[in-house]
């Protein structure tokens, strides 16, 4: 029956039409979402008459919705570190309340009140703990625990080495009477650190025995530290550098702190006054916690207020080999589903995947220009659909009136 | 690309012109910075949609700037010792010409006034009037060394204050750049902006290089080290290293000074294994311990020469030698040691005519009451002899202690003289240096200003690109904002 099935066909036409200004509608009040992917509505025809001549019986039209999700939306600088964006291909890995994993690109994270960072939807970060005591990475669902940035409050690393660099004055009169705690020619001290992090002066007295030879004593507070016996440094008088021969490198016990092995071996004894070039120790003092930064390979890293950085977690990134059959879930969120692919997880930049951004967001992949074009593209659609409705229905009257007549 | 994300570009763009707007008008604002200011610039790199500004960085130039903590330390150093030494010309070292308006108050001036006194009086030695006068000239002096060496004594006690003073404020600084120092290692490590702090570090490390000379050596994450000139550590490992005076309130001619000790190391004084050399610091050690104490070892020779040429010696038996006309007060001998001479010298009350003395025993001796010490024995009016011993005493070399650090063998006469013209060079030679200096420091500063410091041309033009752009931008957004209006206009003005 041609004239029933014209105005049926219409009417899934007009439902149709009324599905994509739906989409549209949605798309327009999420223009400016973060990390929102554009719905689009594709048609399908409906046939189910194939092979069938001479009487045509329409069947109308299906809507589809479709997530434009593997489309990237621009980023957008702010100025919160924990604002993270990926440039590239990947989603984050979040949970909700209840523990489900899923993807999102919406990465405007904050701490909540543990320190666990939470975007605007509510969803946790999930990553690697890289720290001290962590699992490191392992590419697998069940090694994410939640990204936290609430750091060790203090850490306090012993000084185990360290570098000393000098001239020592070829022209210095040699030494009167034996090197001690008060006589000798030049000192100068390096800050170390023990066990617990207390720093500890380290005062290095050089004294000149002549014959281009120097001993060096470290002294604590004037209490001769290990070496037990004093180091002698030989400096070749061709050329004022160390003889190969000569002690290069001192082991000082460090009170209550671990063996400091000091590099000395660039020292020179030339004719010029006594002048330090290099000296470095490493360790440090406890210190606060202050920060976090996150870098494009997805570290998070805790940052103390001495300048020390502790890698502490490895966001990773998430991808599926079909992203646009991933199944949305409210919150700008997305679910593996049975069309999409399995997880792949991995690190920034490695296989495709993108580079984490801190300090961006991603915008919302709506133009608003082509909503509202497609917008008037639906209105004509609903308007020729509703045409044709009027007109099988003026047919239909006018076979009545006929019987009427 | 599509009409939002151009909006988005475009907004990107307008957050970089003002974020190089920002950083315009600080670098505009510190153009007349008194202290450092180094040009800022903002780095603009460009990001996925449009373009973001990634950091601020600061011009330097770090063998400028070394030049200029040197010229810094020199200058301070010459410029503490001239102001020393000025203080010490103008009260005591005065060479301005003796008039009766105006009398010369240096000792060279007064010998010479007491001598022609002297002559005078040997001219006519019956003359009560003349004895008097000769013993007046004498009182004058050895008031006029005793002040002199008073003004020595303040002058290193105002220099030991001063120096206290000193290694306080360094103390002080060096603190403050510990604080500034952690937040440059912190910045650079976080990657956030240390500009700033890097500015207020070069200033406290200028403030610091007035005080005392100084070396800087660069360590990892912007972090220095501090040396002295003479290579104590004074900052490392982000830690200050204590520097320490303990001073000391009075000074007479025997005290010496306490020496400057940083990270236990003494800096200042003769036996310092690692001397400083220059910064307000060491042109204060110079003064306290070297250039007054050498004044004062010349006026404590010019004093014993008084005291020796004017020594009676025993007429009758063989006693020791007795003061005669110049004595320390309260003395029954010459003095054993020649240290803080100046400051005691006095006239034997027994000749003072102000004290109930009487003049007339310069002609005859006796000065001391002891009769055996008497060379007039005759009592003679016209007695000359002793008179004529006196002035050839003062006119015969005789050898001075080496301490005075001038001519040990000369006349009385010939030693004061040496010993203004040795004060007056000393004075002209640290006015001279310390202006030197004070040009140099001049150069150092414009060179280091040529280098990283604004040039406001340069900022007024860059003003104008960044407004250029600004309008351009914010051009692009309203055609934008216009072609949606089209958009929206005629969607509206579709027929129903």
């Amino acid at each position: 029956m041609g004239l029933l099935s014209a105005m049926t066909a219409s009417v899934s036409g007009m439902a149709a039409q009324g599905n994509a200004l739906a989409a549209i509608s949605e798309n327009i009040s999420n223009a400016s979402t973060t990390g929102y992917k554009e719905a689009l509505i594709q048609f399908q025809d409906l046939v189910d008459q194939a092979g069938v001549t001479g009487d045509y019986t329409a069947d109308g039209v299906n809507s589809l919705i479709r997530y434009n999700i593997a489309e990237h939306g621009n980023l957008t600088g702010t100025t919160s570190p924990t604002d993270l964006a990926i440039q590239g291909n990947g989603f984050f890995l979040v949970k909700d309340a209840s523990g489900n994993i899923f993807m999102t690109r919406a990465g405007s994270f904050v701490p909540d009140q543990n320190g666990n960072l939470v975007n605007a939807a509510g969803y946790t970060l999930m990553g690697y703990n890289i720290g001290p005591g962590g699992a490191g990475v392992t590419n697998t669902v069940s090694g994410l625990t939640p990204v936290n940035i609430n750091g060790a409050a203090l850490i306090a690393t012993p000084s185990t080495a360290g570098t000393f660099t000098a001239n020592l004055n070829s022209n210095d009169p040699v030494l009167s009477g034996a090197p001690s705690a008060t006589n000798y020619t030049k000192k100068s001290s390096l800050v170390a650190y023990d066990d617990l992090g207390n720093p500890v002066t380290l005062d290095l007295h050089f004294s000149n025995l002549g014959g281009n030879n120097w001993e060096v004593d470290v002294y604590n507070n004037g209490v001769q530290l290990n070496p037990p016996g004093p180091v002698t440094l030989n400096f070749d008088p061709a050329n004022g550098h160390l003889l190969a021969s000569s002690a290069q490198s001192l082991s000082i016990a460090v009170p209550n702190g671990q063996t400091v092995n000091l590099d000395v071996s660039n020292s020179t004894q030339l004719a010029s006054p006594f002048a330090v070039t290099t000296a470095t120790v490493n360790g440090n003092a406890p210190s606060q916690w202050q920060g976090v930064t996150i870098a494009p390979d997805g570290t998070m890293s805790y940052n103390y207020s001495n300048g020390q950085i502790a890698p502490a977690f490895k966001i990773p990134i998430a991808n599926v080999n079909s992203p646009d059959n991933l199944d949305t879930v409210s919150g700008d969120a997305f679910a593996q589903s049975l069309t999409s692919g399995s997880l792949i997880i991995g690190s920034a930049s490695i296989g495709g995947l993108g580079t984490i951004k801190s300090s961006e967001l991603e915008s919302s992949t709506v133009d608003l220009a082509t909503q509202l074009t497609d917008m008037v593209v639906a209105q004509r659609g609903y308007e020729s659909n509703s045409k044709v409705f009027q007109t099988g229905s003026e047919m239909l009257s006018s076979l009545i009136n006929m019987l009427h007549g | 690309m599509s009409l939002s994300s151009a909006a988005v570009t475009a907004q990107t763009g307008l957050s970089t012109i003002t974020a190089e707007a920002a950083v315009l008008s600080q670098n505009i604002a510190g153009a007349n910075d008194t202290g450092i200011y180094s040009r800022k610039t903002a780095n603009i790199v460009s990001a996925p949609d449009g373009s973001q500004a990634a950091s601020v960085t600061r011009a330097s130039n770090q063998a400028v700037f070394d030049n200029l903590l040197n010229a810094t330390s020199a200058n301070a150093m010459h410029q503490a010792l001239s102001s020393g030494l000025d203080q010490l010309n103008q009260t005591i070292g005065s060479l301005a010409s003796d008039s009766a308006n105006s009398p010369a108050t240096s000792p060279e001036a007064l010998l010479s006034r007491f001598t022609n006194a002297l002559y005078t009086y040997e001219a006519s030695p019956s003359d009560a009037t003349l004895a008097a006068a000769a013993v007046n000239a004498a009182a004058t002096l050895a008031q006029g060394l005793n002040s002199a060496a008073a003004t020595v004594n303040k002058l290193r006690a105002q220099a030991d204050a001063a120096m206290a003073a000193s290694v306080q404020s360094i103390n002080a600084l060096l603190a403050q750049i510990q604080a500034v120092n952690g937040q440059i290692v912190t910045g650079t490590a976080t990657k956030a902006g240390v500009a700033d702090a890097q500015d207020s570090r070069d200033n406290l490390l200028t403030q610091l290089a007035q005080q005392i000379g100084i070396t800087t050596v660069a360590g990892a994450n912007g972090s220095i080290s501090i040396y002295s000139d003479g290579g104590v550590t004074l900052f490392q490992g982000g830690a200050a290293r204590t520097v320490t005076f303990s001073p000391t309130a009075v000074y007479i001619p025997m005290t010496a000074g306490n020496a400057v000790f940083v990270d236990g190391v003494p800096i200042t004084g003769g036996s310092s294994p690692m001397p400083t050399s220059s910064g307000n610091l060491a042109g204060l050690a110079v003064l306290r311990d070297d250039t007054s104490v050498k004044y004062q070892a010349q006026l404590d020779n010019i004093a014993n020469g008084l005291i020796t040429s004017f020594a009676e010696s025993d007429q009758a038996g063989s006693g020791p030698n007795l003061p005669g006309l110049f004595t320390v007060p309260g003395a029954t001998a010459l003095p054993a040691s020649i240290t803080g001479l100046a400051g005691q010298i006095a006239i034997n009350p027994g000749a003072d005519p102000n004290q109930a003395g009487n003049p007339l025993l310069l002609r005859d001796g006796g000065i001391s009451g002891n009769p055996s010490y008497v060379y007039n024995t005759a009592a003679s009016a016209s007695y000359q002899s002793r008179l004529s011993q006196l002035l050839a005493n003062l006119s015969s070399p005789t050898a001075f202690s080496a301490a005075g650090g001038i001519a040990v063998n000369a006349t009385l006469d010939g030693y004061a003289t040496a010993s203004a013209a040795w004060l007056e060079a000393q004075r002209s030679n640290a006015a001279s240096q310390s202006s030197y200096q004070s040009a140099l420091l001049n150069t150092a500063t414009t060179a280091l200003s040529n280098a990283t410091g604004v040039n406001l041309d340069t900022e007024m033009s860059k003003m104008l690109d960044l407004e250029n752009s600004y309008s351009a931008t914010a051009r692009l957004l309203s055609t934008i904002n216009a072609m949606f209006g089209t958009l929206l206009a005629d969607l509206g003005n579709l027929p129903a």
